[in-house]
């Protein structure tokens, strides 16, 4: 997969191959354990929160899955429970969309999700910024604004149909929809 | 009704005291039980069919449900149960004075091809006087609705406040694969699809003066609001701003609804004609703004509100547009729903690992809770007389609509196994 996605030789793809892979060159690597490191920090948070060691192995293989998508997708973006702020790994994801958003031209809709925990109206509004503080940053690394719409879905599409922890980490996301 | 008050001014005008002692003051449940007799219903001539079971079953369900009687032993029964007994001189008060009883429900019905008829009477044992008699006129297989109906009157005659089963619950199930709103009797039975969205159709609430529902869907790929006539099956989406066009609660009197908007922005708590323009804007914070719910004087709204960092539930005077802090206890409180009596703000709260329901009085006094079982209970909306609560629980694997006393008992489900039902709401009275 990773030797294929080399021969394609975008900008893009470079910069995903080398987030996943965490290859020697310099800048790069700072940028792969700045990575790292919030994952550590969030597994920390996580046991506070009695997450399952699960999560850990099932949410950094998700990650590396949506790494190996980034060359011909947008990345989807986790959030903490009840929180709507971006995560430094989110940031990271909505970087590399931003490159694929401004090298691609396309319109997409940025949906919030939450998961199933508190009521559906309130996660109605949780969602909406959810998708509001992505639009906002990608906005802030120049992808115009009139090329991204937003929309919530509250906790109404869960990714994951489960009530476990990891499955609720899941869903707290916000996704990328192209619109013609 | 005008008929109803005459007969209890008749009651209390003509009756001696210890018949006065039927028509309690009990507007609580578990304060004090009135020992009722219920008899079965007798044929009026022509042959017996299974229409005095279905009359039979939903009276016993209402009564048992409205925690009011205690109902007395059909074993024990003497000879006039077996008499049709219409007229109080037909009946012999004395048998049932026997049995402890205060008060007795006799009736009898006559089918006629499609036409059925019901007559349906409440005496006082001890002044021997009829409390409250109905004559009901229907078709076969009305006995639900007849019956339900006679259980309010029944209500009305012994506790001065009508009970509220001949109304209607709205829900949201996802039965046909999609969330569509449907629509079924009080007590679970006659569920009927009123929406084909295919799509996500979430939190309805009645129009207290039309047979009319609104709703949040998401058939026009935003959040809109729409209503819908629930009879002509007429359907008018009336707010479609960008971003949340949620929360619809119609005032008491139906001549205007309060909304939760966010214009792809914020979510704030509006006003709306019931044209969908915007009469007012009730709430301007950066926060979460939702789930706005009407005081019964329509001058204060209940909503959750996240601006002091978690949900909080809070009340906005509509006129000051002063916002008060409600609830105080508890780090995620959502969904109030203001009692049509005034006296309760129901609530969920987070506990340990799931939501459960609280009261709390609009001064913020009295809060306590009612549910303790397992399972996340969500969406508590009160009955047209604030005697109960319906509201969903979710067992992880299956969400149920169910309904309790607002004491906390009396809990039973009302939806039918096998189904995601959720988002229940109480219609007002139906007629």
């Amino acid at each position: 997969m990773q030797l294929k996605a080399v021969f394609k030789m975008t900008v893009l793809l470079a910069l995903a191959t080398l987030l996943t892979v965490g290859c020697a060159k310099k800048p790069k690597t700072d940028e792969s354990s700045q990575v790292a490191q919030t994952e550590m920090q969030q597994q920390q948070v996580a046991e506070v929160s009695e997450q399952p060691v699960t999560e850990t192995g099932s949410s950094s293989s998700s990650a590396q899955d949506s790494m190996n998508k980034v060359v011909s997708s947008l990345m989807r973006v986790g959030f903490e429970y009840d929180q709507y702020v971006l995560t430094a790994e989110a940031r990271e994801a909505l970087k590399n969309n931003a490159i694929y958003l401004k090298a691609k031209g396309v319109r997409v809709q940025i949906e919030g999700h939450c998961d199933e925990r508190g009521s559906d109206e309130y996660n109605l509004a949780l969602g909406e910024n959810r998708a509001l503080t992505v639009k906002s940053y990608l906005v802030s690394l120049g992808v115009p604004a009139d090329r991204l719409s937003i929309i919530s879905y509250g906790e109404e599409i869960p990714l994951v149909m489960a009530n476990t922890e990891e499955a609720w980490a899941q869903n707290r996301r916000a996704e990328f929809k192209e619109l013609n | 009704m005008k008929k109803i008050l005459g007969i209890l001014l008749l009651v209390s005008l003509f009756s001696s005291l210890p018949a006065l002692a039927v028509r309690i003051e009990i507007s609580a449940p578990g304060e004090q039980t009135i020992p009722l007799a219920l008899t079965r219903f007798l044929p009026m001539g022509g042959s017996a069919t299974d229409s005095a079971t279905k009359v039979d079953e939903v009276l016993i369900a209402d009564l048992d449900l409205s925690g009011l009687f205690e109902l007395a032993d059909r074993a024990a029964f003497l000879s006039d149960a077996e008499e049709l007994g219409l007229h109080s001189t037909k009946v012999d008060f004395g048998q049932w004075r026997l049995l402890g009883v205060d008060a007795v429900v006799k009736g009898g019905y006559h089918i006629d091809g499609e036409k059925l008829v019901v007559e349906a009477r409440l005496y006082d044992v001890v002044s021997q006087r009829l409390l409250t008699g109905r004559r009901y006129v229907g078709k076969v297989g009305d006995e639900r609705r007849i019956a339900h109906s006679f259980a309010d009157q029944i209500m009305l005659a012994l506790t001065g406040k009508m009970g509220p089963f001949n109304t209607r619950l709205a829900y949201i199930s996802t039965r046909s694969g999609h969330k569509e709103l449907y629509l079924m009797e009080v007590d679970g039975q006659n569920p009927l699809r009123l929406t084909d969205h295919r799509s996500i159709v979430l939190d309805p609430d009645f129009s207290p003066v039309r047979k009319e529902i609104i709703y949040t869907s998401y058939k026009k790929s935003n959040p809109d609001l729409y209503r819908k006539e629930i009879y002509t099956g007429s359907e008018a989406r009336f707010s479609q701003r960008p971003g949340l066009n949620t929360g619809g609660r119609y005032r008491s009197d139906g001549g205007e609804l309060v909304v939760t908007l966010s214009k792809g922005n914020n979510s704030d708590i509006y006003l709306l004609g019931t044209d969908g323009t915007i009469h007012k804007r009730l709430t301007t914070h950066w926060g979460i703004d939702v789930s706005p719910s009407w005081s019964p004087d329509g001058d204060k709204i209940a909503f959750v509100s996240d601006r002091r960092g978690n949900p909080q539930i809070f009340v906005v005077d509509i006129n000051s547009l002063k916002v008060e802090r409600l609830t105080f206890e508890g780090k995620y409180n959502a969904t109030p729903d203001w009692s049509p009596t005034g006296e309760w703000i129901a609530f969920t709260r987070r506990t340990e690992g799931q939501f459960d329901i609280f009261l709390i009085r609009p001064d913020g006094s009295g809060e306590h809770r009612l549910t303790f079982a397992p399972g996340t209970k969500e969406h508590p909306r009160f009955s047209p007389d604030g005697r109960f609560l319906v509201y969903s629980l979710d067992l992880k694997r299956e969400k149920s609509i169910h309904v309790m006393r607002i004491d906390g008992t009396g809990d039973r489900r009302l939806s039918a196994p096998g189904g995601n039902d959720t988002h229940p709401a109480w219609s007002g009275y139906w007629q």
